[in-house]
């Protein structure tokens, strides 16, 4: 923690560092709009009717300590930062937050990072924000990531146990990222399956947003706690929806007009990817909304490259790119059904074999009256009875006087 | 022929059996106008509001619990009609070109009668109509599967499990559980511009009315669908276009079950009817099969065959 | 009634009911049928493990098919035969028509139990058959409650029981040391006979008119030539004609196959019965038809007044031929008559649920053809029919014949049976008990 040059235990708040460095109250103002944009729900700090209240709530923290380490990692979670521009890194680092370790972007190297490092950790010892970035191996005792001799799961130990709060940055530090894809060879895997004991925020993407970061460091510094997290621990505010909710394509996909081919006329008239193998509907993230670069329209989807579900473990390199993705909440398409409609089906096979059988009771029917027909004439020769040879002579024989039987 | 004391006697007994059957039958002679629960329940659909999100369809599948019909193109939910999986759909009338009308989105689900056809046609009240909401509902103990709802209703509206063995009728039934709950049913409560609502019936018919005196000739017919129809529903429709166009059958307010079983009901009555016929049959049957007997001994004398019942 | 000269040697009477003997049950056509019968019975299991939308072609907007409506509400009248003969036999005196009592009994009860498998089938949900007999579930206004409990009561009770005389009298014959039984029993069907068969009076009426209710409550779904506040009324109406026409066929068909003479007189009075029954039905029609208002719709229904005509001519034309003497007296033209009279019935009672039944509404159309499978399972169930009639026919003494038949079977069964005696039992010689 930085503090007054007079006054050793007053820090100093990133609104006296921010007037001390000259920056024009606009700017800030630009800055807080820009988190009230990129983090639009979820995050307590920027729910504000206007970039003022932002502004005034952010002005009076204090800036904290972050040390940042790297470990199985592209730096890609870096440059990502990198590509900042409200605020640009150079403000974020000299303004709100005070970077006191991180290898890419530090002047110093060799012994002089070692001793950062060991000053940092000693003198804001369970106030500074661990910042991991990249996967920690784990086989054979972690040899294949060492820093300084000591291995990355050591260094985790150490450092992380000490840490206010742990932001595994990138899919890598989140559960593996690239370096645990196939047969994971190294055994690699992310901060929360080591780290225990210490809130640890994951924040996946390959790379993520940049003000994922920004957003979930000032909601600590405002409240203590990291913001709400979902039960794999990333931020709600960011991953709480899937790309395909808010998918500037996603018209298309309801109206049923799908890219089949790259560079085919559905692909040319840029309409929806999911038959490309977009993994939108099963990735958690706020690229549809935020895009990259803060730059609309520069993203996968924007630019025809269907998503690959960098953030899911699971989906990102594991899942094939072109196979499709599921589908989770199913919803109505653009089309309606009409007022109209038949119900049923006429079945001709079934429509000849009922005639047929009708015909054919019909035709039974009539030849046997045909020969009702024929045998009336030999039927006189049946209808007279002789009486029976074996009845006792006292016993007539049928009585016809009677004129209706006996039987019943 | 002779009248012999025993046919008076006869004449009398059947004479007193109709008099009690007329009896019977009188007693039920007016006719019936079905009225709803005092605290009938309701829906109010507007047509004219509607714009057709299809909220309402989604918030009923997940309210109730069934999966979507994505039987089209295993992608979307997109029944073409009410289904063993949809209790409730929204349908689009397009008129044909030159018709001079505006499309229409028109809600069909479960009109909840005031006399339904359903609940009278079933034989083991598996569906029933709540005493105090006026809901309509299906048991699944009491069906025997015999569909004789599926033909009775007139709107069509119970949907069987032709795929299943354990097959059920599907229909609306007002999101009951979220009812008794306190809640409202689940497409009510999720419609945006707030084209279908709940409420007790005779508040919605005002309100429906008050809609119509607002805006005369905006309403087709300046009527509610559903206020006397087959002796009045539950869920009441207004709508531009004629109803006809939407699906919603021309049906008199006389259609109903009390109307159209009223002389099964009356001869039927305490089963005066049948009971008076058996009664007089067993006279006359007494009488002449002793007389066949006495024959039948006759003849079994004379022929020494067996006689045969 | 006598109209005949004692003189008059050809002319055949029917005094008792006797055995096809001497032919054999197994032949050619009993296996075609028996054939169907099976294959039908392992369609029934396909249409339970693979449900009713696999077998059949019911939609939603038809849910009722042929076993339904042509099985039960059709053939069922077809098997109405022994009400209207029976209540002619006991309660108006016409004595000669007991001669054929037995076998429209025996077809009635093997009409109405194959309809009741037909039910069996067609219902879907039959575990829950309980419900029959829990009271408070009843729903009493419903016409299928009442042909529920009606049918099934009536086949498994009063029919079943005016069917076991000729059971119980071959026992005696050909089962000696059943006769103890025989006796013990014979008395008490005796002292219960009228209020059995009184209740087989009864409850053919309740059912018959319920038939014709169920297609009642659809409203206007039925066109308006069938639909009618009297539908119940024509339907029990027309089941009593219909069965006695189905009588006089099936007596006529028996006697043609097996070589047995006609009693003519027998003939006559059924005829006579069933005119009685005919005219006054055809003419209730066409009055409510015409207070209804529904005239002109005759002419104007499109195919359906083809098949309102075809129905009304093919009952009306039939009977109004058979009332001259030249075609009642010749058996291939009463023969045919009466078969046009059952066809024209047939089709009146299964017209309002399937050709007249119009379920689209403003623009649904709704189709139903049966599949093959259930055209099978239907003809299975007929087919069943016929065979057990066939066995009944030629192990019971049903099929009415004069005396001189019934001692022609004894010295046929004697080469089987030689202790077997069925005449001869006189004053003092041994004698069943029951003749008391």
């Amino acid at each position: 923690m930085v503090t007054h040059a007079d006054d050793p235990d007053r820090p100093v708040t990133i609104g006296e560092q921010l007037k001390r460095a000259g920056i024009p109250r606009r700017d800030f103002l630009k800055f807080c709009t820009q988190l009230m944009i990129a983090a639009p729900v979820g995050l307590a700090l920027t729910d504000k009717l206007w970039a003022g209240e932002v502004a005034q709530e952010i002005s009076g923290m204090q800036r904290p300590s972050v040390i940042w380490l790297h470990f199985q990692d592209c730096t890609g979670c870096t440059e990502t930062l990198l590509r900042t521009s409200r605020p640009g890194v150079d403000d974020l680092i000299f303004n709100i937050i005070s970077l006191d370790y991180h290898e890419t972007l530090m002047p110093g190297s060799g012994k002089q990072a070692e001793q950062a490092l060991r000053s940092a950790v000693e003198n804001n010892s369970g106030r500074y924000f661990l910042v991991v970035e990249g996967s920690i191996p784990t086989k054979e005792e972690g040899i294949y990531m060492k820093l300084a001799g000591r291995p990355a799961t050591e260094m985790l130990e150490q450092l992380g146990s000490r840490a206010k709060a742990v932001i595994a940055i990138g899919s890598c530090a989140s559960w593996g990222g690239v370096p645990s894809a196939g047969d994971n060879p190294t055994g690699a895997v992310g901060v929360a399956d080591l780290l225990r004991g210490v809130p640890i925020v994951n924040l996946p993407g390959c790379p993520p947003n940049p003000y994922n970061l920004i957003g979930t460091v000032l909601e600590v510094l405002r409240t203590g706690n990291p913001p709400e997290l979902d039960s794999d621990l990333r931020p709600k505010f960011a991953y709480d929806r899937v790309i395909h909710i808010q998918c500037p394509r996603r018209a298309h996909f309801d109206s049923g007009r799908f890219a089949q081919a790259f560079g085919d006329d559905g692909h040319r008239h840029g309409w929806c990817l999911y038959k490309l193998g977009c993994k939108g509907p099963d990735t958690h993230a706020g690229c549809s909304v935020r895009m990259f670069n803060e730059t609309p329209d520069v993203w996968p989807i924007g630019i025809g490259a269907p998503c690959v579900g960098c953030t899911e473990k699971g989906i990102a390199f594991n899942i094939p790119i072109f196979e499709q993705a599921t589908v989770h909440n199913i919803t109505p398409p653009d089309t309606y059904p009409s007022v109209s409609l038949s119900q049923g089906r006429p079945a001709n096979l079934a429509t000849g074999a009922a005639g047929v059988i009708v015909g054919a009771a019909v035709g039974a029917a009539w030849a046997a009256a045909q020969k009702l027909k024929s045998s009336e004439e030999s039927a006189a020769e049946k209808l007279i009875p002789s009486p029976p040879s074996d009845i006792p002579p006292e016993f007539p024989a049928d009585d016809k006087s009677k004129g209706q039987g006996t039987g019943a | 022929m002779n009248v012999t004391r025993r046919d008076l006697l006869k004449i009398g007994t059947l004479g007193g059996a109709g008099v009690a059957v007329g009896g019977a039958i009188g007693s039920s002679a007016q006719e019936e106008v079905p009225t709803p629960p005092r605290n009938a329940v309701g829906m109010l659909y507007d047509s004219t509001k509607c714009i057709g999100c299809k909220s309402c369809v989604v918030a009923c599948a997940d309210a109730n619990g069934l999966q979507p019909d994505t039987r089209v193109d295993s992608l979307h939910q997109a029944p073409n009609d009410l289904n063993s999986f949809t209790k409730n759909i929204i349908k689009l009338y397009k008129p044909k070109y030159g018709d001079g009308a505006t499309f229409a989105f028109v809600k069909r689900q479960c009109m909840h009668c005031v006399d339904p056809f359903c609940v009278a046609a079933c034989p083991f009240h598996a569906l029933e109509k709540d005493k105090v909401t006026g809901v309509v509902s299906w048991t699944p103990d009491k069906c025997i599967g015999c569909r004789y709802c599926q033909l009775a209703c007139p709107y069509q509206i119970p949907k069987f499990d032709w795929d299943s063995f354990n097959a059920k009728i599907v229909k609306c039934e007002f999101c009951k559980e979220r009812l008794a709950a306190g809640k409202e049913p689940a497409c009510t409560y999720v419609c945006p511009p707030k084209a279908v609502i709940f409420g007790r019936r005779d508040l919605l018919l005002r309100e429906a009315h008050r809609r119509i005196q607002e805006h005369p000739d905006k309403y087709f017919e300046n009527r509610v669908y559903g206020e006397r129809e087959a002796g009045g529903t539950q869920v009441l429709y207004l709508s531009a276009v004629n109803f006809d166009l939407l699906g919603l059958p021309h049906l008199s307010s006389t259609e109903h079950p009390s109307n159209w079983l009223r002389w099964e009901e009356r001869v039927l009555k305490f089963f005066a009817l049948p009971v008076g016929i058996y009664v007089g049959m067993v006279t006359f049957l007494k009488q002449n099969f002793r007389e066949h007997e006495a024959e039948m001994d006759e003849e079994h004398k004379k022929t020494g065959l067996m006689p045969q019942l | 009634m006598n109209s005949h000269t004692q003189s008059d040697l050809t002319v055949v009477r029917w005094q008792r009911g006797v055995p096809v003997f001497g032919v054999p049950i197994v032949n050619k056509n009993f296996l075609f049928l028996a054939s169907i019968a099976i294959a039908g019975s392992a369609l029934v299991i396909y249409r339970e493990v693979a449900g009713l939308g696999a077998a059949t072609g019911l939609s939603d907007g038809f849910p009722w098919g042929i076993w339904k409506t042509f099985n039960v509400m059709t053939l069922t009248a077809l098997g109405s035969g022994s009400f209207p003969i029976g209540i002619a036999a006991w309660i108006f005196r016409k004595r000669r028509l007991h001669a054929v009592m037995r076998v429209t009994l025996l077809i009635s009860f093997l009409v109405y139990f194959t309809g009741l498998l037909a039910i069996a089938v067609d219902v879907s949900r039959p575990w829950n058959v309980y419900n029959l007999l829990s009271v408070y579930r009843w729903n009493t206004i419903s016409p299928m409650w009442e042909v529920l409990w009606c049918m099934p009561l009536y086949c498994l009770f009063p029919l079943f029981l005016e069917n076991t005389p000729p059971v119980l009298e071959q026992w005696w014959y050909f089962f000696p040391p059943g006769r103890g039984l025989v006796v013990w029993l014979v008395p008490i069907i005796r002292k219960t006979y009228p209020y059995v068969v009184a209740l087989a009076y009864t409850l053919p009426i309740l059912h018959q008119s319920a038939l014709g209710a169920l297609m009642l409550l659809t409203g206007n779904q039925v066109f308006p030539l069938w639909q009618t506040p009297m539908l119940p009324l024509l339907y029990v109406w027309a089941a009593a004609f219909i069965g006695v026409a189905t009588t006089i066929c099936s007596v006529l068909l028996c006697c043609l196959t097996w070589k047995r003479p006609i009693d003519q007189s027998i003939m006559d009075e059924l005829v006579q019965l069933m005119s009685w029954l005919i005219f006054p039905w055809l003419a209730l029609r066409l009055l409510d038809i015409a207070v209804r208002g529904r005239f002109t719709l005759m002419f104007t229904g499109g195919w359906l007044s083809v098949i309102f005509w075809l129905e009304m001519l093919s009952i009306f034309v039939p009977a109004f031929y058979l009332r001259r003497q030249k075609y009642r007296h010749h058996p291939y033209l009463l023969f045919r008559n009466c078969l046009l009279i059952v066809a024209g019935g047939m089709l009146y009672r299964f017209s309002p649920t399937t050709f007249a039944y119009r379920p689209w509404r403003v623009g649904i159309v709704a189709y139903y053809t049966p599949t093959v499978i259930e055209i099978i399972i239907s003809l299975s169930f007929i087919c069943t029919c016929i065979c057990l009639f066939l066995i009944a026919v030629k192990r019971l003494p049903i099929l009415p014949a004069p005396l001189q038949q019934w001692y022609e079977s004894e010295s046929y069964y004697r080469n089987f049976y030689p202790y077997i005696q069925m005449s001869g039992y006189g004053k003092d010689q041994h004698r069943p008990s029951y003749a008391d």
